[in-house]
């Protein structure tokens, strides 16, 4: 079995007349090329193992699509991007709804307390400790009064990064604020 | 979620005698075949046009009917190879409508060039749209239908080929069932609404050719 390793395309006509055996071997050589490609890709080592089984279990389904005499990983490969295009798709759009729940929760904030009961100039030192970006979201906001679709421009971020950031650092200032 | 090796043993078990796809060559062919027999059908029923032998003589009519034959085909192998997730490994060939589509866009200028003393514009409009869009539906059910059954990792194209492909079906029977010589009508209601359903087959594809 070992020196059919390279010979995925062998592996795969063998697979497809039912051998089960060479099939394990062929899943299990397959996963041990694609893990790097994934582990360049996603942070997360649970998210590699998880986003893998999706792609065997895609290989799986799609396998009749593959006739053994064109080259096996380019096939392997395009199910692989197809899949991480989906997972990493999906993932931002659940940013994206993230964001919008804060655009609401924004919306339903009783007073910006910027504006009254705090203003920027008495918590600027604690601005001034947030990550670098924050801080520049903060101090363009609410002490040069930008709206964030300028500061969006001005940082080359999307409107929806620089909510998202502004967001982050309120938390951060009303955990400390409150303590 | 599982570990890998208990994904890959349950999969293993899964496993049974499968026949490959067939090659995209051949799945062309067998659309091909289809809609030439689905189109000679249809005329014989709605009837081909009266003045077919008079127009089968015009040089433009004729390379007119061509190049949408050979729109046809290479929408039809192109939604083929875009079925199977790798493209067979023919991204070329994938790409292959793009040059009949060109020569069908200059084939339309130079007929309207040559057509000096404009054919009157028949007294019917959208008319042809509906009918070509109706004519379309069942090639477009079937390529869909054919498609689903293999793997796309490029849904959005494969829909709008697909449906670029049905509609050309659907475009040689008007031109070959309705008497009608005025080039600007067969552009503006023939082939122009081909953009538009180029359009709509990248959302179809989305919806139907999804794994």
């Amino acid at each position: 079995m070992a020196d059919q390793i390279d010979n995925f395309e062998a592996l795969m006509r063998q697979s497809l007349s039912g051998d089960q055996k060479t099939y394990t071997h062929l899943l299990r050589e397959t996963s041990r090329f694609l893990r790097p490609f994934l582990a360049q890709r996603l942070n997360f080592t649970g998210e590699v193992d998880d986003l893998l089984q999706e792609i065997l279990i895609s290989i799986h389904k799609a396998r009749h699509t593959y006739d053994g005499n064109r080259p096996y990983k380019p096939w392997a490969f395009a199910i692989a991007r197809f899949r991480l295009s989906d997972h990493l798709r999906s993932h931002y759009a659940d940013h994206l709804r993230e964001a919008i729940d804060f655009d609401e929760l924004e919306e339903s904030l009783p007073k910006p307390v910027t504006e009254t009961a705090v203003s920027y100039e008495s918590i600027k030192e604690e601005v001034e400790k947030l990550p670098v970006k924050q801080a520049s979201i903060l101090r363009l906001m609410h002490h040069e009064g930008f709206t964030s679709k300028e500061v969006a421009d001005k940082m080359g971020m999307t409107v929806t990064a620089v909510k998202v950031a502004a967001h982050r650092a309120y938390k951060i200032l009303r955990s400390k604020l409150e303590t | 979620m599982e570990n890998i090796e208990e994904v890959i043993s349950k999969l293993a078990q899964d496993s049974v005698t499968l026949n490959p796809a067939p090659h995209p060559f051949m799945i062309t062919l067998k659309w091909t075949v289809l809609a030439a027999g689905y189109i000679l059908l249809s005329l014989i029923i709605s009837g081909v046009r009266p003045d077919i032998m008079i127009k089968l003589n015009e040089p433009w009519f004729v390379a007119e009917i061509t190049i949408l034959t050979g729109t046809f085909i290479a929408t039809a192998l192109s939604a083929a190879l875009l079925s199977f997730p790798d493209i067979h490994q023919m991204r070329r060939l994938a790409f292959f409508p793009v040059i009949p589509f060109a020569l069908f866009v200059l084939i339309l200028f130079l007929a309207w060039h040559a057509d000096s003393q404009p054919a009157p514009l028949p007294v019917h409009s959208f008319e042809c749209t509906i009918s070509i869009i109706l004519f379309s539906m069942l090639p477009a059910v079937w390529t869909f239908f054919e498609m689903r059954k293999f793997a796309s990792t490029h849904y959005h194209w494969g829909g709008s080929i697909a449906l670029l492909s049905a509609f050309s079906v659907g475009a040689l029977w008007l031109r070959l069932h309705e008497e009608n010589d005025s080039i600007m009508h067969v552009v503006q209601w023939h082939y122009l609404p081909m953009l538009a359903i180029g359009i709509l087959g990248l959302w179809l594809g989305k919806v139907m050719l999804k794994w």
